[in-house]
């Protein structure tokens, strides 16, 4: 078992995410009036399950809100730099959860409960957003977007995969991604300059972190561990898979 | 709802243990600030640094920041209500106080009002006889606190009196929400509003505030409130889904509904919706 990018999960969402994609280099192309679009665009998704089965309400807390438009300034170099990071980590976490959900799909994982099944569906796809964004940043500002992970992230997280079991296992792989991922959007925000990059790592960390609480129940472990969150993990752009402090034993 | 009591204290006590490094982190930042403060003690005011609050704040305004977009789209900005909360919003900055201070004093007003909130709800029958969400009380009010502290510490090594009072704005409607909290899902949604008022507060400051070590400690303590809210919409989808013998740890991850796996982050960016401005805490 190895993560690959995964075109044939790709496939299987392939007009939902160009959709979004769109959606997104359309929001970081246009200034003025982009709002309406987002919103719009944030409707267009699908439906997520709630508990009692009942959609959540358009408006009410729980439902997708619209990203504002960032302002066009472009960010000085070092910001892009970290950009290109940031994307290439989520391009890692968007192959991973693709492998992921092949492997479920074919029996690898034995039983996956539904909630793993929905956990790794949407985190996703989230993660496919958060490539979009940085990648709009990227190419608004002339770079090329970024659609590998990075080579010795990627080497780490192929070898760990290849030794998951069950839904336990691949869980905590995930948790230790988000947790990479969520370090490495926490020291970004004290070193990006521009403003637009600021609120986009931002608006991004908290969700890698809202990702590792769930993970954490899932596994058993107390959701809210940290009175602060801390770089402890974060991602320098080279070298292997940074130590999980926080990580279960395996199963 | 069932728990392992004796384990889940144990894994929050072992968690803690990991805030050392944090603490440490903190403790650098309020030295450096502290020397900043020195140096700026007896300086008049920067009005560069208020006139690049104000712009800001301008522009998060027009992105419905600070609550406005809310209160507009629920049709609450026409009413008296709202129109109290836009003249709060509106008020410009104290030009008299620099806008970093502002800043971390009305930060410690919410966390001192989330501290409030969960003592406030701890004294409950019905939560003291829940242990999952009595120890989730206990636990949260705890960090809160130790929140309330860190900012308070950058107050004062910049030279700021530091905020121990409860936020003004809120302060009165979690009072007048008191009586209404007659059960769990009352208390949850009640908390889940202060959690996402201080999250999205924090987010805002990002770009508010004047340098990258003071972002650090809004993005780590942002990243922690942003958890409580995760676990509380947690909570609330499985009491509003008549299944909370599941808010259990360990946990019965096979019994759980799909819907379990993405209700805690409902959209793939935050956003500063709740944002509380700058002034909204701060001490004149």
């Amino acid at each position: 078992m190895s993560v690959e990018p995964t075109e044939q999960h790709n496939d299987a969402t392939v007009m939902e995410r160009d959709d979004q994609t769109g959606s997104r280099r359309g929001m970081f192309a246009i200034a003025a009036g982009g709002l309406a679009a987002a919103a719009l665009a944030a409707c267009g998704r699908p439906q997520r399950e709630t508990i009692s089965g009942a959609a959540p309400a358009a408006g009410a807390a729980g439902a997708p809100a619209a990203r504002p438009v960032p302002r066009q300034a472009a960010p000085p170099a070092a910001d892009l730099d970290i950009a290109a990071v940031a994307a290439s980590l989520e391009q890692l976490a968007v192959d991973t959860y693709g492998a992921a959900l092949d492997a479920a799909g074919s029996g690898a994982l034995g039983e996956v409960p539904p909630a793993v099944g929905e956990f790794v569906t949407v985190v996703g796809q989230q993660h496919q957003e958060h490539l979009d964004a940085w990648n709009g940043v990227l190419t608004a500002s002339g770079r090329a977007a970024v659609s590998a992970p990075p080579a010795d992230l990627a080497a780490s997280v192929n070898a760990q995969f290849g030794m998951v079991k069950d839904a336990a296992g691949a869980a905590q792989l995930a948790l230790q991604l988000e947790q990479v991922a969520a370090a490495t959007y926490l020291d970004a925000i004290g070193k990006l300059q521009s403003p637009d990059a600021i609120a986009l790592a931002g608006s991004i960390q908290p969700i890698d972190r809202q990702h590792i609480s769930v993970l954490l129940f899932a596994l058993g472990m107390y959701p809210v561990p940290e009175v602060f969150a801390t770089t402890a993990m974060a991602y320098s752009g080279s070298g292997p898979m940074p130590a999980a402090p926080m990580m279960p034993e395996t199963r | 709802m069932t728990v392992n009591d004796r384990a889940m204290r144990s894994l929050v006590e072992e968690s803690q243990d990991l805030q050392v490094d944090a603490m440490r982190n903190v403790e650098l930042c309020t030295a450096e600030l502290r020397e900043v403060g020195a140096s700026r003690a007896g300086q008049e005011i920067d009005q560069d640094e208020i006139r690049a609050y104000a712009l800001g704040r301008r522009k998060l305004l027009k992105a419905g920041g600070f609550g406005i977009g809310v209160l507009a789209s629920s049709g609450l900005l026409a009413t008296g209500f709202g129109q109290r909360v836009a003249a709060i919003v509106n008020r410009p900055t104290q030009a008299s106080t620099p806008v970093d201070i502002q800043i971390f004093q009305t930060a410690s007003s919410l966390e001192n009002l989330a501290v409030a909130t969960y003592g406030a709800a701890l004294q409950l029958p019905f939560i003291q006889e829940q242990a999952v969400v009595k120890t989730f009380a206990e636990t949260t009010m705890m960090q809160h606190a130790e929140h309330s502290a860190a900012f308070n510490a950058q107050t004062e090594a910049l030279g700021g009196q530091r905020q121990d009072g409860t936020n003004p704005k809120y302060t009165p409607i979690v009072e007048e929400a008191k009586p209404t909290l007659t059960d769990a899902l009352a208390v949850a949604k009640l908390a889940a509003t202060v959690e996402e008022v201080a999250q999205d507060t924090y987010l805002a400051n990002l770009t508010l505030v004047s340098d990258g070590q003071k972002r650090l400690l809004f993005a780590s303590v942002m990243g922690v409130e942003t958890q409580h809210l995760a676990t509380l919409r947690a909570v609330i989808a499985l009491i509003e889904g008549g299944a909370p013998q599941l808010i259990a740890i360990p946990t019965d991850l096979a019994a759980l509904p799909a819907a379990a796996g993405s209700v805690a982050f409902p959209a793939a960016f935050e956003e500063p919706n709740l944002a509380s401005p700058p002034e909204e805490g701060a001490l004149s």
